[in-house]
């Protein structure tokens, strides 16, 4: 039907008012509660990254055990720069990786959150953030206290293809990488490679992809790549100390 | 307006009614007949349990949208109509989104593949424009929650074919392993998973239904 | 310049969005009985694409990022209000679609008439939506980047649906069973021609 100009205007406006209004109050009435839910969230990957928090599906109060939890395993969070200096009046826990990758190498601030696990050995944990084939993934990896071998890895992903790029989520995949190497014999930094079908295998430095979601793993594989050469120096200066 | 509102009061699933609801699901599919919502209808298909979720989401999104515009359809300028379409999908899909993230916060991550696709999910906006936008309220919401079902039902049958060759199993359950038919030699066909075996798929689900229902035939073979 | 370039190639050919993301499938198949018509549409949606890219990639970065409202007053260091990104990437979309379909119909109201309800479905052409969510993931530096992504998006999506439509123009003289006619046939060779881009994927530029 035919209306005035200014009635579409109006129209247009009001609209405009009453969308924006609802979702900005919408989302300001839920943020705090949104927030302590991907605060959870975060907690929760950390830990099961060292394998920790794997009740977490059977307990009515989630969020107070990944507090316990959290309080329990992770003894010491710091935040380094590219050459391994420990920044001081940084809190690893508010680091958003997100950001720091965007930043040229030498501004980057890079958290590691210490895990302090049964059989008494440290496990040292480093968010990752990548881009995946239609949207960003992310995940976390401990690697034991030799700085090399990789004790546990958590992936996850935004909006990847269910059933294929999907798969990296599952435990399945991520088993694989346990085990696995960043440093070869003559301490050169190689990282993990996750294979296409035509690949070869890197002994100690590769896992099997998954059939359908190469573009998402590849995303993956540039990732641990990018965030743990941020990582390169501090790891070695660790690697000598031993 | 007035005068056709008040003509009949007919009953809430008389024969009109209901039809509105079953014509979706085979003479007027919207996959299969009316090609709308294909995008998602290739991004889901991979296996089962994404497709069940996303046919279950579009059924609450699109009752929803349809009552919502069908209300507003006297007051919506022709001109700006697919400005207000959209901005009610998306409104109604954000909030929904930001309610599973602040009490449901599982579900929202497993659900945020699907939010875009929801919102850009042509079949939505298509019944808005061709139905609600001229229709009462009741008959707005069979016609959505019926298109909504239709579109479901294509989506299940590909994603079980999908899923059953790709990947041997059927919602998780290893079927094809428990059949023990790899110790005779079956392999999956990685090939079902990509993409363009989903358009053939449904190419040949199309092939199928209009054998059985020949007044769907088109006339010219292009 | 060089980059631009790249990015122009690769939208095309390696990233085409609709046979490396399946996008935009819905107008791809229902619009594509006759060359003209897909010209028509393709032409539709290179514009589109081309204008609500670059402008969706100002409002991400003026408006909607975290602290980019700072160009303002540094007190909104801190305003994200990354949660509108969608409805103000389609409210642009739709204002732009719907100016298409003002002029197309002042302009040429046959080809008015033969794109029917996909006209406004371009709205919702997930290739065109797609093109903004992905300017965003991908983070161009530059608006000329973002605007050659664009263009090339379109361009990519042009090609495809001028390709498809010339196939189905000569399989009019083709005997092909009575069911599988007309949509169903459509299906199986847009899988097919998927098959054929296929081979364009892992090529680096």
């Amino acid at each position: 039907m035919k209306k005035s100009n200014t009635y579409i205007f109006l129209y247009a406006s009001v609209m405009v008012v009453i969308v924006a209004t609802v979702l900005s109050l919408v989302s300001t009435w839920l943020g705090p509660f949104q927030e302590r839910n991907i605060e959870v969230a975060k907690k929760t990957d950390i830990l099961k990254s060292v394998e920790k928090a794997e009740r977490v599906r059977e307990v009515d109060d989630r969020h107070s055990y990944i507090y316990e939890e959290y309080e329990k395993y992770i003894v010491e969070t710091y935040v380094i720069n590219h050459k391994g200096e420990i920044q001081d009046d940084i809190e690893a826990f508010d680091v958003d990786m997100r950001d720091e990758m965007r930043k040229p190498l030498e501004e980057r601030n890079l958290p590691v959150f210490v895990s302090l696990i049964n059989d008494d050995s440290y496990k040292y944990i480093i968010p990752m953030h990548g881009r995946g084939l239609w949207g960003p993934v992310f995940g976390y990896v401990a690697l034991n206290d030799d700085f090399n071998t990789i004790y546990g890895i958590i992936l996850d992903h935004e909006s990847e293809t269910p059933g294929l790029g999907a798969e990296i989520s599952t435990s399945g995949f991520q088993e694989r990488f346990k085990g696995k190497r960043l440093f070869d014999e003559d301490s050169e930094f190689i990282s993990v490679k996750i294979l296409a079908p035509s690949d070869s295998p890197v002994e100690g430095h590769s896992v099997d992809g998954i059939s359908g979601g190469t573009m998402t793993t590849n995303g993956v594989e540039d990732m641990m790549y990018d965030v743990l050469s941020s990582y390169e120096d501090y790891f070695r200066e660790r690697r000598k100390e031993q | 307006m007035s005068q056709t509102e008040q003509q009949e009061k007919e009953p809430l699933f008389s024969f009109r009614n209901v039809k509105l609801l079953t014509t979706p699901l085979d003479d007027e599919n919207p996959i299969t007949v009316l090609v709308l919502g294909i995008c998602s209808a290739l991004a889901v298909t991979v296996m089962l349990q994404p497709a069940v979720v996303l046919t279950i989401s579009v059924i609450c999104v699109m009752g929803l949208a349809n009552v919502i515009v069908s209300l507003l359809r006297n007051t919506i300028p022709s001109r700006i109509r697919i400005i207000v379409q959209l901005v009610v999908i998306a409104s109604l899909v954000i909030l929904v989104d930001q309610i599973l993230k602040a009490f449901l916060y599982d579900v929202s991550r497993q659900l945020s593949v699907f939010v875009g696709l929801i919102i850009t999910n042509c079949i939505i906006m298509g019944r808005l424009e061709a139905f609600a936008l001229s229709n009462k309220v009741w008959p707005s919401f069979l016609d959505g929650v019926g298109n909504a079902a239709g579109y479901g039902i294509i989506l299940v049958i590909v994603a079980f074919i999908r899923e059953l060759f790709g990947s041997g199993t059927v919602y998780g359950y290893p079927v094809m392993e428990r059949l023990g038919v790899y110790e005779l030699g079956y392999e999956d066909n990685g090939f079902m998973i990509l993409p363009p075996m989903a358009l053939i798929t449904v190419g040949v689900i199309i092939w199928v239904q209009r054998a059985r229902n020949r007044k769907l035939i088109e006339s010219s073979p292009s | 310049m060089e980059e631009l370039v790249n990015i122009f190639v690769r939208s095309i050919f390696i990233d085409n969005v609709v046979f490396a993301y399946f996008l935009g499938m819905c107008s791809y198949l229902a619009v594509s009985r006759t060359v003209s018509t897909a010209h028509g549409l393709g032409m539709a949606v290179v514009f589109v694409l081309g204008i609500t890219v670059p402008i969706n990639y100002l409002i991400e970065n003026y408006f909607l990022q975290k602290g980019a409202l700072s160009w303002l007053s540094p007190a909104f260091e801190n305003v994200d209000l990354s949660f509108l990104s969608f409805i103000m990437f389609i409210a642009v979309i739709a204002s732009m679609v719907q100016l298409v379909e003002m002029a197309v119909e002042k302009l040429s109201p046959k080809l008015y008439t033969s794109l029917g309800i996909f006209l406004p479905l371009i709205a919702v052409n997930c290739a065109i939506l797609g093109g903004s969510l992905f300017m965003q993931e991908r983070e161009y530096g530059t608006i000329a980047e973002a605007a050659s992504f664009g263009v090339g998006s379109g361009v990519g999506f042009y090609l495809a649906i001028v390709g498809i439509a010339a196939i189905r123009e000569k399989i009019k003289y083709s005997n092909i069973p009575g069911p599988l006619r007309g949509l169903g046939i459509t299906f199986i060779i847009a899988g097919l021609m998927g098959m054929a881009f296929m081979s364009f994927m892992g090529i680096e530029l």
